[in-house]
């Protein structure tokens, strides 16, 4: 006989007030308790069937139906403002896309012709290697310099933490204030790092960062290893620190002295962490576009410009957006490359 | 005796893994049930079941007669208490004490006298105010006892309560459920590896291995009487030896081979020449005056604990004999013991069945 | 070497690095400080003869900055106030359960993770335009920023929800709670202080946030303070005693806050990025 479940004649549906009694008379009373359950009229199980609203609700109380409620909305809120738009970007690359077509899905379609004119330009290719530049500098330095501090604050002095933090404000500047502060220090003729330089005996004429095709790319990329190597050394020092500090124990027993130990020991352990700092560092790099758009703007004459700033210029400088969208899917594919790799070097996690 | 928890043909999967086999256990109203068996035998997934933190794959599942299958587990009325105690570090003892009170809507004066009383009883009165995180392993353990104990519940679930406890206060925690069982009466289940465990706490043990219920009954059944080879070498310590042996001519007496043969004489009548494996208990193998024993045994490794000294020989068989008359024996010796007849156990060598 | 005298030295070797690897914080702090011509000056200052503390005042008359900085306000806080809504229950969903489905959405929301702002701005754009979204800059900016930031968010916070241990959400069913109640009563305090820092992060991300509003908001009235930094660098401006003085009244607020909760920004960045 179906019924809903909170019909059903059973103790745990106790109207409030009996309940109360049964903890107002506890401790001491569990023969009246004895007596109140065996009342109970047994043999009329309650089946869980009500109508299907009843029984919906009852899941998002109880079951399943919460963790499907709770994730539902983010990703289907994930699938419209980023799944879509990524397959909108792969669509427009086929399509022929302008300031007057733009309200429309109708375009005309061209096929590759997109893609057989980006790599017809002359600029694509400098752009690419640029980009390649741009991205091994920016994650060597960050790496380098970010493990040497790392290892610096490793040794355990009072205030270490405290300091270490404080390196990541660079980190978590906007983007264009860290730009216009470069675009000011590395200026020419009143740069103050030309002036460091100049002082120090390194250079004897001022280097035009920002203005020179020869220089203008490492100005964005001195920038970025700055804005960068303090997320690197933290992530470092984590790693670091979850080395056992018994194995340095253990190592220095057998013999083996402090390079040893860093080469045998330091290293082999932080091989999962290193690599997915640096498939960040990758990720991290790839997305930047406020440092060109704050010191060189790509330029001059596209010496600085990478395809992520590029990509942008050609949609919301040049109004071609068919041209953005392709260069976007190009770039697309490879951090999704990159991607993988960060994925598959975090899963080495356990479950606590 | 009404049954306060029943169990017909549970069976659980986690996909292809089948956790659960066929499970039939029924737990008499009061009485204090313990689950023991090896890491990974399903104890602790039955005992989830019964919590209703798993769901049962087949099977009917019935608390205080009422199908409880696919209730939740807010609606069961049961407490348990976890292994890692599982009190709410935001909030102090008397609200870990009393949020299931609240949670029904307990008035809250009478959820406070109710958290005092209890308090009282397991000696936290001092403690209501504290977090968690200010109370020693030992008072963590006796709020997570009083938080189940407080709703008066139709049973109590305990999931390996006092593993995270050092041995001395293992012991005393023990005697200290045991007794405020025998006060309150409430069904219990316990869930442990640790065979001594579940001997002394519990009226009725259920050995379980790989998903299966092996044996239940009470402790001493288990103990005198094990249905096969697993809960014989399972139950008791140290554990009981197994050896080759064959049944004689005259079926009357048993050929046992430890290194050389040796035969001792049966208290019943068995099929002759059938093979089987006899078990000895160590504490049951007792010394006697050289040439008046069954078994003469090279002794290999002597470890002394006190109150007892392990005997481990050296023979092809390892047999582990316990001595508590301090006998002095070092390794090298050759030594007599007897058992009594009624005291040697016979398994099937094939299916390792009690014969 | 005594231990003292080791951590002295440690101590001020370490300051000497913090000071060089800040050098261009203090450079922006003087800079605004010092006179149009002081600026200029060959040796360049590293104090100013004479603070110009009129420079504020003046950038923030002159550029509107409160403006700026109200819109700057506003997207970061509704796009915080959208993340931690949608982001905190699916963080949740993928700390508790560990099967198939769980390491696909994981892997789906790493990936988007991981989308330039700059390369998907363009198919965002050209689809909002089509939907009339353009004619809501600040709140299409809003969406955008969340769609972004969210699987970072859900990243850091699905770490916290892993440290809080399952047992307890099963002490509250067994105590007799639902799902939900057990959700908001036991899970959700425990985890809040994780969360307050992960939005906290996104706060300061979304605060200084580009691309997006220099694309989509094209009313000056309504461009957040980044988009207005960017207008008032021309390409040959000589300002820069002024710029920089927009450039500390835009971060310190973001700075003060990152020094006061240095901590925990810290710890809840690393749970998260790396396990």
């Amino acid at each position: 006989m179906p019924h809903s479940p909170s019909s059903g004649p059973t103790g745990h549906l106790l109207p409030a007030g009996e309940r109360l009694n049964r903890m107002a008379d506890a401790p001491s009373s569990i023969s009246s308790r004895k007596g109140l359950s065996s009342a109970q009229a047994p043999g009329s199980p309650v089946r869980d069937v009500g109508g299907p609203v009843t029984r919906l609700l009852s899941s998002v109380r109880d079951g399943r139906g919460f963790d499907i409620v709770l994730v539902a909305f983010p990703l289907g809120f994930l699938f419209l403002m980023a799944g879509l738009p990524l397959l909108y970007n792969v669509l427009m690359s086929f399509q022929e896309v302008d300031m007057f077509s733009l309200g429309t899905l109708m375009r005309p379609f061209v096929g590759l012709k997109n893609y057989r004119d980006l790599f017809a330009q002359p600029e694509t290719l400098p752009i690419l290697a640029n980009t390649a530049i741009f991205v091994v500098g920016s994650i060597a330095g960050q790496f380098l310099i970010g493990f040497g501090l790392a290892l610096f604050f490793w040794v355990n002095f009072p205030g270490a933490a405290w300091l270490r933090g404080l390196f990541l404000v660079s980190w978590v500047m906007p983007g264009l204030v860290v730009g216009a502060i470069w675009n000011w220090i590395l200026s020419g003729d009143f740069g103050v790092l030309n002036f460091i330089l100049r002082e120090g005996g390194i250079i004897s004429a001022n280097i035009f960062w920002r203005s020179d095709p020869n220089y203008s790319l490492y100005a964005v990329i001195l920038a970025n290893i700055w804005l960068g190597t303090a997320f690197n050394m933290i992530l470092l020092s984590v790693g670091l620190a979850g080395i056992p500090a018994d194995l340095y124990e253990a190592a220095e027993l057998d013999g083996a002295n402090a390079w040893q130990r860093f080469w045998t020991i330091t290293l082999p352990m932080m091989r999962s962490t290193i690599g997915a700092i640096i498939a960040l560092g990758l990720i991290f790099t790839l997305q930047q576009f406020d440092l060109f758009a704050a010191i060189t703007s790509g330029g001059p004459n596209n010496s600085s410009n990478v395809t992520q700033y590029w990509a942008w210029e050609q949609s919301f400088r040049q109004y071609d957006f068919a041209k953005g969208a392709t260069i976007s899917v190009l770039m697309i594919v490879f951090v999704m490359i990159a991607s993988v790799v960060y994925v598959r070097s975090t899963r080495h996690e356990v479950r606590g | 005796m009404t049954k306060q928890i029943e169990l017909s043909g549970v069976n659980k999967y986690y996909g292809a893994y089948h956790a659960l086999k066929n499970i039939d256990l029924s737990i008499e109203k009061g009485s204090f049930v313990a689950l023991v068996g090896p890491s990974g035998c399903g104890k602790s997934t039955l005992l989830r079941s019964l919590a209703g933190l798993e769901s049962i794959s087949t099977g009917d599942l019935k608390i205080a007669g009422e199908l409880m299958n696919k209730v939740p587990p807010r609606k069961r009325d049961i407490a348990m208490v976890f292994q890692s105690y599982a009190l709410y570090p935001h909030m102090t003892v008397e609200q870990n004490l009393t949020y299931s009170l609240r949670i029904r809507r307990v008035a809250k004066a009478e959820a406070k006298k109710a958290a005092e009383e209890v308090a009282a009883t397991t000696g936290l009165s001092h403690l209501l105010g504290r977090y968690p995180r200010e109370l020693s392993g030992g008072q963590r353990q006796r709020v997570a006892m009083s938080r189940a104990i407080i709703r008066h519940p139709k049973a109590f679930l305990f999931d390996e309560p006092l593993s995270n406890l050092d041995a001395a206060l293992r012991v005393h925690m023990r005697k200290e459920i045991r007794t405020l069982h025998d006060r309150l009466h409430a069904t219990s289940v316990y869930v442990t590896h640790d065979q001594i465990e579940a001997m002394t706490m519990a009226d009725h043990v259920v050995v379980m291995k790989d998903g299966v219920i092996e044996q239940q009954g009470a402790p001493l059944e288990l103990y005198d009487r094990p249905a096969n080879r697993f809960v014989a070498g399972f139950i008791g310590s140290p554990a009981m030896n197994f050896v080759p042996a064959t049944v004689g001519e005259d079926g009357r007496s048993l050929a046992v081979d430890i290194g050389e043969k040796q035969t001792i004489p049966l208290d019943r009548q068995l099929q002759p020449g059938r093979k089987v494996t006899a078990g000895l208990r160590p504490e049951h193998l007792h010394f006697v005056e050289p040439g008046q024993g069954v078994f003469r045994l090279p002794v290999g490794i002597v470890e002394t604990t006190g109150s007892a000294t392990y005997i481990t020989t050296s023979t092809a068989t390892e047999v582990t004999v316990v001595d508590t008359t301090r006998r002095p024996v070092r390794a090298g010796d050759v030594i007599d013991v007897s058992i009594r007849p009624a005291d040697v156990h016979i398994f099937d060598a094939e299916t390792g069945l009690r014969v | 070497m005594t231990e003292t005298n080791r951590n002295r030295l440690m101590l001020l070797i370490a300051i000497v690095m913090a000071a060089i690897y800040l050098f261009p914080l203090y450079w922006m702090y003087i800079t605004a400080l010092k006179s149009g011509s002081e600026m200029f000056a060959t040796p360049p200052t590293f104090w100013p003869s004479v603070p110009q503390w009129s420079t504020y005042a003046f950038v923030w008359e002159s550029r509107g900055m409160g403006r700026y900085l109200w819109n700057s306000l506003v997207i970061a806080s509704g796009a915080v106030v959208l993340i931690t809504v949608l982001g905190v229950g699916c963080a949740y969903v993928l700390a508790r359960y560990r099967n198939v489905w769980v390491d696909i959405g994981l892997f789906l929301i790493l990936m988007l993770q991981v989308l330039p702002a700059s390369l998907m701005i363009t198919p965002i754009f050209v689809g909002f335009s089509q939907l009339g979204m353009l004619d809501y800059p600040r709140l299409a900016v809003i969406i955008a920023i969340a769609a972004k930031s969210m699987p970072f968010f859900v990243v850091l916070v699905r770490a916290t929800f892993m440290a809080v241990p399952m047992e307890l959400e099963e002490a509250a069913l067994v105590d007799g709670n639902s799902r939900v109640g057990a959700f908001f009563h036991i899970v959700l305090p425990l985890a809040r202080n994780g969360i307050l820092v992960s939005a906290i992060l996104i706060f300061m991300q979304a605060f200084g946030e580009f691309v997006y509003s220099k694309s989509i908001i094209q009313d000056i009235e309504l461009q957040p303070a980044s988009v207005g930094l960017n207008s008032f660098m021309g390409p040959n401006t000589n300002e820069w005693n002024n710029i920089m003085a927009y450039a500390t009244i835009y971060v310190t607020p973001i700075l003060a806050i990152f020094v006061l909760l240095q901590r925990r920004i810290v710890s809840g960045l690393t749970s998260g990025a790396i396990k």
